[in-house]
């Protein structure tokens, strides 16, 4: 039990990266990772997000979906729903208990129904046939590993302002040519696992 | 609006990808063999233009403040309709693309056009704008495959071309043409670093080209002028 | 009285969306259902047709001391098992179908399932001449099963060295449970 906790939380903060090796949440990524302030509120809510939606939706797959034989084609409509609904609830919830994180975090809410970061988790979570608490290990560490990728990402793109790069390449696309390298980087964690 | 300027702002001018910058992380992601890119293209055009239709015809009647959610159900609709149509139809290309064929619910292309486009307009603009963006998508898949495939591979149209019983197959196996020699490829460009890369790079083509040509067209205009 | 209606229609008409979509969804679903299991069905038997060919298979139970990697074994017909394993590759589960004959040699393996990097450990899963050229490798291997790099004779693939020791892994696990068996 300890080792699979492990090597999920290991697979998903390191070797199998949410954004740097699986592509998942690269819009989000690009789009608050220009100032680290930004970028750090966002991870916050991707962070609990996730961790919630995984915990529910596992929830409602064996408890709901699977009894009324409904998983084969009930799977993505109810997990976005649920996903859009938690979302939305967590808006309304932080706006009365604590003002102050959600005007930290507020406008990043409603992007992460959008983030395939948090549809993604929950359906491998799925696919993998996860139990409850590996479910939430993985969401909660996903998350984690998305904030690794962004504040990382954004301490770079900080000093991207001031390099000297050809025109062209202005926005996005030098963004992303500086991500392939944060990727090949990420690379070289791919196989590590701890010995059981 | 007249078709023919949907067409280029799809392809071109208002290219989901490369210009609205949109729909990135499946791009990225599926672009290693032409079977997929195609597979994930056709496949989004034909969710979006459903999509646009349908949100285009209740319009009128969806409540604004569940206007998202409303959007987010029918888009899963479709997309899980594809999903299990590929599944029994295309078995091969659904297990290439995986975990992606779900999750074109939360491709911003989508959810993007419901919101700019037919929530508010006609339902056969909406069709048309559905056709054309997913075209363009399309397009900027397809040449991500083409340029990762044939450096990175060294082939051209793997798992489409060149089967053993048929010249377009559609389980996969098609070993596609062979342009460089086995083992000379760069192999690091289907790795995700590959998939970063060529897209920063079309970016970076696509935004020269099209300041050239608006430099192009203002310098005409002040010829005109003077 | 209009608050409510306000808070009543919005829900009433995302419901009314949400049931449109379900029904379409189970009927689509009923088509296709039993083309996808028969489909999954299908490349299962493919799968143990190409590691060891014979005209059935007998599902075996596995006792409760059996390794957590073996999934499920069966009898072929006419001698040799044909055991499905999944080990843990470089990007997460790599499941493979493993035949056995009955001297304990491995007939041939087939990847049904794994999400290796492309281009490099998915090489092993795919029927290219180098997937089919590294998998071809492991007919006829007894015993442990290893790459070269831990003393074995398997060469790895390029790039793909965790891969091809969870692949030899597994071999050596399914000859292993085998000799229980046999």
């Amino acid at each position: 039990m300890f080792a699979s906790i492990v090597t999920i939380s290991l697979a998903a903060i390191l070797t199998n990266n949410f954004i740097f090796s699986q592509f998942l949440g690269i819009c989000p990524f690009l789009g608050v990772s220009n100032k680290m302030s930004t970028a750090t509120g966002m991870s916050v809510a991707v962070i609990f997000v996730m961790t919630m939606a995984s915990a529910i939706c596992w929830v409602i797959n064996e408890f709901l979906l699977i009894p009324f034989g409904v998983a084969g084609f009930m799977q993505t409509v109810a997990y976005i729903l649920v996903i859009a609904v938690l979302v939305q609830f967590v808006e309304m919830f932080l706006k009365k208990a604590i003002p102050a994180l959600y005007s930290a975090m507020g406008i990043f809410l409603p992007l992460i129904t959008t983030n395939c970061a948090v549809l993604g988790v929950v359906l491998l979570n799925t696919q993998n046939s996860y139990g409850f608490l590996e479910s939430v290990i993985d969401g909660f560490t996903g998350g984690i590993g998305f904030t690794v990728a962004i504040v990382l990402f954004a301490s770079v793109r900080e000093r991207l302002e001031f390099a000297d790069y050809p025109k062209a390449f202005e926005g996005f696309a030098i963004c992303l040519v500086t991500a392939a390298l944060f990727a090949l980087a990420f690379m070289g964690f791919s196989g590590m696992k701890i010995p059981v | 609006m007249n078709a023919k300027k949907q067409l280029t702002e799809g392809l071109i001018t208002n290219n989901p990808v490369l210009v609205q910058q949109i729909g990135l992380c499946a791009t990225m992601a599926i672009s290693t063999s032409l079977f997929n890119g195609i597979g994930m293209g056709l496949s989004v055009l034909i969710i979006l233009t459903c999509c646009n239709v349908v949100i285009s015809a209740i319009r009128k009647i969806i409540p604004g403040q569940v206007r998202l959610a409303i959007f987010v159900v029918v888009i899963a609709g479709f997309v899980t309709i594809v999903d299990l149509l590929l599944q029994a139809f295309i078995p091969a290309l659904s297990s290439a693309l995986g975990v992606f064929i779900p999750l074109i619910v939360v491709n911003c292309i989508i959810i993007g056009r419901a919101e700019a486009f037919s929530s508010k307009e006609g339902v056969f603009l909406s069709f048309r704008d559905g056709v054309f963006q997913g075209l363009g998508y399309t397009c900027v898949l397809v040449l991500m495959c083409l340029v990762r495939e044939l450096l990175g591979s060294g082939t051209i149209g793997g798992g489409l071309l060149n089967g053993a019983s048929s010249f377009i197959t559609l389980d996969g196996t098609g070993a596609g043409f062979r342009i460089i020699p086995e083992g000379f490829g760069a192999g690091a460009l289907v790795l995700p670093f590959g998939g970063f890369l060529t897209l920063g790079c079309l970016m970076a083509v696509m935004q020269y080209a099209l300041r050239k040509s608006n430099e192009k067209k203002a310098r005409k205009e002040k010829e005109v002028k003077e | 009285m209009k608050k409510v209606i306000d808070f009543v229609k919005p829900a009433a008409i995302l419901l009314l969306v949400a049931a449109v979509v379900a029904l379409v969804l189970g009927m689509v679903d009923s088509v296709t259902r039993d083309r996808i299991a028969e489909i999954a069905e299908q490349t299962k038997t493919n799968a143990m047709q190409a590691v060891l060919p014979a005209a059935s298979y007998e599902q075996i139970e596995l006792g409760a001391e059996t390794p957590a990697d073996i999934n499920e074994a069966y009898a072929a017909e006419g001698g040799g098992w044909v055991v499905q394993v999944t080990e843990t590759g470089s990007q997460g589960a790599v499941t493979l179908m493993v035949g056995v004959d009955a001297d304990l040699a491995c007939t041939g393996i087939s990847v049904t399932k794994s999400s290796e990097t492309a281009g490099l450990g998915a090489i092993a899963s795919q029927q290219s001449d180098a997937g089919e050229a590294f998998r071809s490798q492991f007919v006829g291997q007894t015993g442990t099963v290893a790459v070269t790099k831990d003393g074995g004779i398997i060469n790895a693939l390029t790039g793909a060295t965790i891969t091809s020791r969870a692949i030899s892994t597994g071999v050596t696990s399914a000859i292993a449970l085998c000799e229980t068996l046999g």
